[in-house]
């Protein structure tokens, strides 16, 4: 169990504000956030390479700040991986156990399934400089995990790669934290990966913590325009609360209106927050739904991409929604169509904004 | 193309000049002469003398400017500022006026005590070999700090996050990594000692067959108006300077990961 409290770090003229994370075995943590949020900064200083100025680590109850880096038990893949050069690939696998002095007998089983399982076996005696991007990666990952961590910390070490070849190892990855038990803190940038492999997500900004939770509550429930600006929310406009009313409140947008649960803190000044998946699109009036929310407009821009187009909407305030090309097709929607947008109270949620 | 020419042409203009200057040695040089100079026992000792106090100069500034470029490159500490400007001073200082520092240092009680208790360094071997020493330390601190600038601290903290101590670390990977810079820097370092002149005649002198290294037997041949002896000399010198130039672009210019 890894537990990260009230941890403030100065790194320069940065500084990382209170910090507190905590990660079971076996769970994957991971640290979102734009450019110069403090996610590296955060993981230099569990891995020991940057002094904390406040705050505790400890890792299965031990104080992790009392121990010199390589004495932490820490598995460290940094972005550029830093494979050492002039060593084979065999030689950097078995860089750990070498300096530790551990017999085969004690690192081969391990190497053995490690390999196996990320399929290195025929590049063992090359040098890292003939690997490809996708190779480098799992030699890498493999020799992160060759001392046996207890923690694997991640700086975005897949953000070079293409689409599938993150994901392969996104899978790849769990499926070997799933055998070995090991938690990870991953930092990165990339919405697609936090979601795939994060249980749960801490969202930093300027160095500071702003939303921490599930994956699924985060992605939901953006707890500041920034955080739902960083998740990717398409429809993000301001709005004041009218009135409230069994448990949910109606909201005042542009010239239209919506229902939508209360959020946890009150306040008349609000940032509606609405998914395009969540909107969908029927062609002319509408008939009766169970969605609370049904806003005639028309179309005023349609985007088409694959899968999803987007399209742009004047519902009496500018809303987005996502939907399939196929679909869109079909309902022979254009530029100018009348459509009722539906959208579920549920999928709408209040950001608020004093 | 106007400006491929006229770069090329600057190029071989550059050449010419050094060029004519080594053309015109040989103008004094017979074979007969060379091989009389080249086997003179003042020449041999004064060959000798400059390889082995090069030698023992460069080597000594390399293993003192081994840790103190790893500091300069890896560490921000107080001072760090003023030890880069104080090793640059070889660069702009010149060496008269530093060989003269040293003799005036040697005068200073402190000096004395040290020539007293310690060993003789003024008109010495030992005084040559300090006073190339202190000519190469700075450029050797320079160029073996890019050394290590050239490899990346990430190597090192991830070693470190492998269970490597950090002289572990080191020797495993800093240095296997630096080594082709390091020996590039002892060559050139070793070069420039070879031809260091005016720090060694400040502290060392001009003794015959004890402190005569190559460029100073040079001076006191052409002190004498003896050319044919100078240019012997001369050639002696710029062939072993020129042959460890090329061997530092050898060195340095291979890959790391060939």
């Amino acid at each position: 169990m890894l537990e990260i409290d009230s941890l403030r770090v100065v790194a320069g003229t940065f500084q990382l504000g209170d910090v507190t994370i905590h990660i079971r075995p076996g769970g994957c943590h991971v640290v979102l956030g734009p450019s110069g949020s403090g996610k590296s900064t955060l993981l230099q200083a569990v891995l020991g390479a940057l002094p904390l100025i406040h705050g505790s680590i400890r890792l299965d109850g031990v104080d992790l700040t009392q121990l010199p880096l390589e004495r932490r038990q820490l598995g460290y893949l940094p972005q550029q991986l830093a494979l050492f050069p002039h060593l084979s690939v065999r030689e950097n696998l078995l860089y750990s156990a070498r300096a530790r002095g551990l017999s085969a007998a004690q690192y081969e089983p391990l190497l053995a399934r490690l390999i196996s399982a990320t399929r290195i076996e025929s590049m063992l005696e090359r040098r890292p400089a003939t690997l490809s991007g996708g190779e480098q990666q799992r030699v890498g990952l493999v020799r992160a995990l060759m001392g046996r961590p207890r923690l694997l910390l991640l700086d975005e070490p897949f953000s070079a790669l293409n689409e599938s070849l993150r994901r392969e190892l996104w899978w790849l990855l769990r499926a070997i934290q799933k055998e070995e038990q090991f938690a990870i803190l991953m930092v990165t940038h990339d919405l697609a990966e936090a979601y795939v492999l994060a249980d749960e997500l801490t969202v930093l900004a300027h160095g500071q913590v702003i939303q921490q939770g599930s994956k699924t509550e985060v992605y939901a429930r953006p707890a500041s325009p920034d955080v739902a600006r960083l998740f990717g929310v398409e429809t993000l406009y301001p709005g004041r609360i009218l009135e409230i009313r069994d448990g949910l409140a109606t909201v005042a947008v542009g010239s239209a209106q919506l229902l939508a649960p209360v959020p946890d803190r009150i306040s008349t000044k609000i940032l509606v927050s609405i998914r395009g998946e969540d909107v969908m699109l029927q062609p002319g009036p509408c008939p009766a739904t169970s969605a609370r929310n049904n806003l005639s407009g028309w179309i005023t821009a349609i985007r088409p991409g694959t899968p999803l187009s987007v399209i742009e909407l004047d519902v009496g305030f500018p809303l987005t929604a996502l939907i399939t090309r196929s679909a869109c097709e079909e309902l022979g929607l254009q530029c100018g169509t009348r459509v009722t947008a539906l959208i579920k109270a549920s999928a709408v949620h209040l950001i608020p904004l004093t | 193309m106007h400006l491929r020419i006229c770069t090329i042409v600057t190029a071989w203009m550059v050449l010419a000049l050094y060029g004519s200057l080594l053309v015109a040695l040989g103008w004094f040089l017979k074979p007969e002469t060379i091989q009389h100079f080249l086997t003179s026992e003042r020449t041999l000792f004064s060959i000798r003398l400059s390889l082995l106090a090069a030698t023992l100069a460069a080597g000594s500034a390399v293993v003192l400017a081994m840790p103190a470029a790893y500091a300069l490159s890896r560490y921000r500490f107080a001072g760090r500022q003023v030890i880069e400007t104080i090793l640059e001073m070889p660069l702009v200082v010149s060496p008269a006026a530093l060989g003269a520092m040293l003799l005036i240092f040697f005068n200073h009680p402190v000096g004395e005590w040290i020539q007293t208790h310690w060993f003789q360094l003024v008109f010495t071997f030992a005084g040559v070999v300090l006073a190339q020493f202190l000519t190469v330390l700075g450029i050797a601190v320079r160029l073996i700090k890019t050394a290590f600038d050239n490899v990346p601290a990430e190597l090192e903290t991830v070693a470190r996050s492998l269970g490597a101590s950090p002289s572990y670390a080191w020797f495993t990977i800093t240095l296997p990594l630096a080594w082709r810079g390091i020996l590039a820097a002892f060559i050139l370092s070793w070069a420039k000692a070879l031809g260091e002149f005016g720090a060694t005649i400040m502290i060392a002198g001009t003794m015959a067959m004890r402190t005569e290294t190559l460029p100073i037997a040079i001076f006191l041949r052409l002190a004498t108006a003896d050319l044919e002896g100078t240019a012997a000399l001369i050639v002696v010198l710029v062939g072993l300077g020129l042959s460890a130039l090329y061997l530092a672009r050898q060195v340095a210019g291979k890959s790391l990961h060939a």
